[in-house]
């Protein structure tokens, strides 16, 4: 079992132009399990609304897979450029881009192309990295100028991307007629990374589009977007559903639990049942149902959440498929772990191989799918939806 | 004295759940007011009944350690009534 030593907690938070059903920025990452990598873009359609985000999507997709390919910087740019459909009211092809590629280690190379500057930060500091300009020729001799960096992320570093509704927030207004600017925001920045040096990237990056919709006066007068990356210690978090297929297993199933650094939960009466049995600990059955129409959550001292087994995992399975953005919104033992699912950056699925006789029978009135297919589902959805680096184990 | 209270324990397990028992969590609440303060209604792990098909059919649970197979709030309430008659 690979295990790295630092997590990469990336989000971005965005908010459409007063008026647009659709934001025309568009942000895209990918992690690749195999190279221990993860690419990040976010792009910037000319414009606002549908038409920006085809050129944003577009622009992003490319970068992403030309990144992957480790194309040269140069011909990307040429690529991209070059099948962008053309603006008829403007008649020309255009959307900003900044791509980071991280590899293994921190290894960190940013190009970015007409975005505002992305911001480096250590230590609640802003530090500047030094960057290469890159000229590319496009068809019909235009140039472009393009920056490029290559630096070592360490821990705890912070990598802030943002579009430009954020630095020209508040343009026109009496408070700031030229707009937020680039230095406003990095002071912003860090002065919530001193107040909170833990804060996640999903919640720094709505508190920097909550401020910048504020500088607009609430109408946002353009796309705004903030995207953050941040280097660190990974949370941990343990889901264990399920009795081992032989019983002589049950010891071994608990001294993992109970062994396990990070927060635990256990999905499955019998489960809990066993833990309780060879921990030594009493389980507290919930009895006070609310609304998800599920079992409700029982406790068991040393255990984050204790819940019932294939019903509330399946519904897991669900919520995580059909949710839009991180955002979990609810209420139950399902919304309760998808919340520490999603608050967590490796995840440990401990699944427990033994078929439940009693659930197979065919007048049930819903299907009970085998665990293990529920698992590997939920474990799929946080690797490629979520980015989650997922471990599972069966037993 | 403190009359002792009848015990009625409410199979959570999943099968129990699905086959009606999230109603009997429902209850505490739909006791007759002459029965009130005299049940003490609880939740349980898996009673492990539904893998022995002479108990009957789930939702199981048991009152002061017997158990009631297809149980449901009405059954359960005249349950209580003969346990209390002796």
């Amino acid at each position: 079992m690979k295990t790295r030593a630092f997590h990469v907690d990336i989000d971005c938070a965005q908010l459409s132009k007063e008026g647009c059903q659709v934001c025309g920025d568009v942000f895209l990452s990918r992690r690749i399990k195999e190279e221990d990598r993860i690419i990040a873009v976010m792009s910037d359609g000319l414009g606002s609304g549908i038409k920006a985000n085809v050129l944003a999507t577009l622009t992003a997709s490319m970068a992403i897979t030309f990144t992957l390919e480790k194309q040269p910087i140069d011909r990307t740019a040429q690529i991209i450029m070059s099948t962008l459909p053309v603006d008829s009211k403007r008649q020309i092809s255009y959307a900003t881009f900044t791509i980071i590629d991280i590899e293994s280690g921190g290894e960190t190379r940013i190009i970015e192309f007409d975005n505002p500057a992305w911001i480096f930060i250590r230590d609640g500091k802003v530090i500047e990295i030094e960057k290469e300009r890159v000229n590319v020729v496009l068809d019909g001799g235009r140039e472009r100028q393009m920056y490029l960096s290559h630096f070592t992320l360490e821990r705890d570093d912070r990598i802030v991307m943002v579009s430009d509704g954020v630095t020209q927030s508040g343009i026109g207004t009496n408070d700031m007629p030229f707009g937020y600017g680039d230095d406003s925001i990095r002071e912003f920045v860090c002065n919530r990374i001193i107040e909170d040096p833990t804060v996640s990237a999903h919640e720094l990056a709505k508190v920097v589009i909550r401020k910048s919709n504020a500088n607009d006066i609430y109408k946002p007068q353009d796309d705004i977007s903030c995207a953050i990356i941040h280097f660190r210690e990974p949370r941990r978090l343990m889901v264990c559903s399920g009795p081992p297929y032989d019983e002589i297993r049950d010891k071994l199933l608990a001294e993992m639990v109970r062994d396990f650094k990070g927060k635990k939960v256990v999905c499955g009466g019998t489960t809990s049942q066993i833990l309780a049995r060879e921990l030594g600990l009493s389980i507290d059955v919930g009895f006070t149902l609310d609304d998800s129409g599920l079992p409700p959550a029982s406790k068991m001292q040393g255990i984050d959440l204790v819940t019932e087994g294939i019903l509330t995992i399946g519904r897991v399975a669900e919520i995580l498929e059909t949710m839009q953005g991180f955002e979990v919104i609810g209420a139950g033992p399902a919304v309760a772990i998808c919340k520490l699912l999603l608050g967590s950056d490796v995840i440990n699925l401990v699944v427990g191989t033994k078929i439940n006789v009693a659930h197979q029978d065919p007048s049930l009135p819903v299907e009970l799918e085998i665990r293990r297919n529920v698992m590997r589902k939920i474990a799929r959805l946080l690797e490629e939806k979520f980015l989650k680096e997922v471990n599972i184990q069966f037993i | 004295m403190d009359e002792k209270k009848i015990e009625v324990l409410v199979c959570s397990g999943t099968l129990c759940y699905l086959m009606g028992g999230s109603e009997l969590q429902l209850l505490s609440e739909c006791l007759p007011p002459d029965l009130r303060g005299k049940v003490d209604v609880k939740g349980s792990p898996c009673l492990d009944f539904c893998n022995h098909p002479k108990n009957g059919r789930p939702p199981f649970a048991t009152i002061n350690g017997r158990c009631i197979a297809q149980a449901s709030v009405s059954l359960l309430i005249a349950e209580i009534r003969k346990e209390i008659k002796g």
